[in-house]
């Protein structure tokens, strides 16, 4: 059983956001609109957060782009009230969109803010969206989910075709698009994976992992003279 | 015995005998509020939350307040009428009523609450049918459930006297009233029933109560967020309930008084009393947060830490203060001396609180969401008119089935007053007497009582 | 006051047990409703014991309200049956004024 996870380098992150684009792109998340952005309501799975760097204020900021951590243990899953939010065997956690009633508790949860809502019905059924992918009603809870939509084309064409699946053929929308290839991604069961590889890199860390959440994203810090 | 009696108590049937324009004016006031209600919560459920100043990060706001808030009011009921009832103090007799309606009828809207606050109420039933334990909104949805019953019961149960009043003397909604008696004739049996049915309610329904409020605070306790995540919830909200509860009652207490002319049975001795304990509640509730805010200030955690000044002297320092005023500054001042103007010391007291206590309410879950662990910009929260007419119709539709309530059953109990007349003295002499040391003479009471 | 109400009997009777029975389906059925959320659990193998746990304390508490329900119930009814035309006992009946006093 494979455990999907991610490494993220953050020596190699431009802050381009080509792979919020690309999320966004395959994943029909909405525009949500000027004046809806500035209330606070864009919807972005995976964010680029940023902050002054300390060491050189004004001048540099650093970069973190934020996706869901799918968390081997996670604080959104516990506080469902109506199974819409589970991790699954294979270490993904999903998202019931037509089971969610919209309380909005696995957002209050979640230390990250990985998860979004949505506040009006953003989009309807359009050409030019991702038909791999369904529209999400208003009123219910989103989040990244590592393009399962991806892992499930992959398999049945590895099925179709008789073999097991390859690594690297199944990729997230953001690991594909990243021009600096500073997403990997893969199987963390497989120790000869990179991403099982890099995850036990000296430089690896993983966010307020002093919460216990276990999360299955993991940073590579910043290089020399760095923190 | 109690039929010379009878028109002693007249003033107690008179509301439900007779209505008067400010019957009609009070109703239609409310009514104008429901409604403002109504269309701000119709244009959320045909838009979306959007219409609500919610967003990324605080995506809990005015509703979440809200109901926490009502579901603390409903510890009104149970204080008084269960504790007092259980320690057999004989002031709670023209409370106990008006105490267990708030509770009834607050628990509908808290609930209500949380249904407002949903994405999509269409799949509230989702709940029922894939509900999972380990949610504390779960944990909330069955505690809630249980109060609701035992509280309607605590109710039902001592009104079935009095109901049996109303059957026999007025001829208006005849079916209603004999249905509900119960077929009471006072009768040696049926009194050692209802008694005995409501000692056991009267101790039920307090572990139930302590569990309600304790578990929505769960809801925040539960999480890893920074002062959320505390220990001290579960009891903070306890006391906080009571505390709001007790304020809301005096409120009630006070408005009927007036409307309903009962200075004969709503005395200054009883807002004494309740004073008394809201002055004591108060203290607690300042001990508690004190306790809360100087764990967190003294341990100086990052996270924590933003939270805390974001309160102390952040974007919330006039609600944080305006709390610590309302809750505490004002209550003991107004409270330390109830000599005199007692009434009016209480209700200004009482008003206070009730503000005071919503903005803790607010400040426990506004703050901590506006202050996210990762570096976003802090979340600003703006309420829209949509949540304030949610609010206003919320306050309006409570208001409005407690008026209603009075105008179908006596708002003070009569025969539990009746009682106090009858036997209550004797009673309480009986008692006495067993505190005091012997004396050799034989009591006053009969022997009944073994020594 | 024995005087013939304009209300039939019967009627309130009917009304009177259907309460009852009312509050028999009402807490039978939140009883139920808990149980299913322990079987759901159980099969999806998603924390069972959060909801055993819960239930070990919800479901006695909602038993002993519907047990004092149908106490009343019966204590009550089932003395008024037998009862119906004896003269009222003084103590605690408020039986009304035969001067039909209004307010």
């Amino acid at each position: 059983m494979a455990l999907w996870g991610m490494v993220i380098d953050l020596d190699r992150c431009t802050g381009c956001q080509a792979c919020v684009m690309a999320c966004k792109a395959e994943n029909n998340v909405p525009a949500v609109g000027a004046k809806e952005a500035a209330r606070g309501r864009i919807i972005s799975w995976m964010q680029v957060l940023t902050e002054e760097d300390e060491e050189h204020p004004g001048e540099k900021m650093r970069f973190l782009p934020r996706p869901c951590l799918q968390c081997d243990d996670p604080p959104c899953t516990k506080v469902c009230p109506v199974y819409a939010t589970y991790r699954n065997p294979e270490g993904i956690v999903a998202q019931i969109y037509a089971r969610c009633i919209g309380c909005r508790f696995c957002m209050a949860a979640c230390p990250y803010n990985a998860k979004y809502f949505n506040w009006h019905r953003y989009q309807k059924d359009a050409p030019g969206q991702n038909p791999d992918v369904s529209i999400r009603p208003k009123g219910v809870v989103e989040k990244c989910t590592f393009c399962h939509h991806r892992l499930q084309k992959a398999r049945d064409r590895a099925l179709a075709e008789k073999r097991e699946l390859l690594p690297g053929e199944y990729m997230p929308a953001c690991a594909e698009a990243c021009p600096a290839r500073a997403i990997v991604f893969g199987d963390l069961s497989d120790p000869g994976s990179e991403v099982a590889r890099l995850a036990r890199s000296p430089r690896a860390f993983r966010l307020q992992e002093e919460l216990g959440t276990k999360p299955k994203v993991v940073y590579l810090t910043e290089g020399e003279g760095r923190g | 015995m109690a039929e010379r009696t009878d028109n002693l108590d007249a003033p107690l049937l008179a509301p439900i005998e007779r209505t008067g324009p400010g019957f009609y004016w009070s109703v239609g006031a409310l009514s104008v509020l429901v409604l403002w209600g109504a269309v701000a919560y119709w244009s959320q459920f045909s838009e979306g939350l959007g219409v609500t100043g919610l967003h990324q990060p605080v995506s809990w706001g005015f509703y979440v307040t809200n109901f926490v808030f009502f579901i603390g009011i409903s510890h009104a009921g149970t204080l008084i009428s269960a504790i007092l009832r259980l320690s057999k103090a004989e002031w709670r007799r023209p409370i106990t009523r008006m105490a267990e309606v708030i509770t009834v009828m607050v628990l509908f809207i808290g609930a209500g609450q949380i249904l407002v606050d949903l994405g999509r109420p269409d799949r509230m039933l989702n709940v029922i049918r894939y509900g999972r334990y380990q949610s504390p909104l779960l944990w909330d949805a069955t505690s809630i459930s249980a109060y609701l019953t035992a509280s309607i019961v605590y109710l039902y149960l001592p009104m079935i006297p009095d109901i049996a009043i109303l059957r026999d003397r007025l001829a208006k909604r005849k079916l209603l009233y004999t249905v509900l008696a119960l077929g009471w004739t006072g009768s040696e049996r049926q009194q050692r029933v209802l008694n005995r049915a409501i000692a056991i309610m009267a101790v039920l329904v307090i572990p139930i109560a302590v569990s309600v409020h304790t578990v929505v605070s769960f809801v925040f306790s539960m999480t890893l967020q920074p002062m959320w995540h505390s220990t001290i919830f579960g009891p903070y909200f306890v006391v906080g309930a009571i505390f709001s509860g007790i304020a809301a009652l005096i409120v009630a207490m006070i408005a009927f008084r007036r409307a309903y002319r009962l200075q004969g049975y709503l005395k200054p001795i009883h807002f004494r009393y309740l004073g008394q304990l809201l002055l004591v509640m108060s203290l607690l509730w300042f001990y508690f947060t004190f306790a809360e805010y100087l764990t967190g200030y003294y341990g100086s955690e990052p996270e924590e830490m933003k939270v805390f000044w974001a309160k102390f002297s952040g974007p919330f320092w006039p609600l944080f203060w305006g709390m610590a005023l309302t809750n505490f500054v004002i209550p003991v001042l107004t409270l330390a001396r109830l000599g005199r103007h007692t009434v009016g010391k209480v209700l200004i007291a009482s008003l206070s609180v009730l503000v005071g206590m919503w903005l803790e309410r607010f400040i426990i879950v506004v703050p901590t969401l506006s202050n996210p662990r990762l570096p976003f910009g802090e979340g600003i929260y703006g309420p829209t008119w949509v949540e304030w007419g949610e609010m206003a119709g919320s306050f309006a539709l409570f208001a409005l089935f407690y008026l209603l309530f009075t105008k179908l059953f006596p708002v003070i109990s009569i025969w539990e007053i009746r009682e106090g007349r009858d036997v209550g003295l004797r009673e309480v002499e009986e008692r006495l007497l067993t505190y005091l040391p012997e004396t050799g003479e034989p009591p006053v009471a009969t022997t009944e009582r073994g020594h | 006051m024995s005087e013939a109400r304009p209300v039939p009997d019967r009627t309130v009777r009917i009304i009177q047990w259907a309460m009852a029975g009312v509050a028999v389906l009402f807490i039978g059925g939140i009883i139920t409703w808990i149980s299913h959320l322990i079987r759901t659990a159980w099969r999806l193998k998603d924390v069972p014991s959060a909801s055993i746990g819960i239930s070990l304390v919800a479901i006695p508490v909602f038993l002993i309200l519907l047990s004092v329900i149908l106490y009343v119930f019966w204590g009550l009814l089932g003395d008024g049956d037998g009862r119906e035309q004896s003269p009222p006992r003084p103590a605690a009946r408020a039986g009304g004024d035969p001067h039909g006093e209004a307010g």
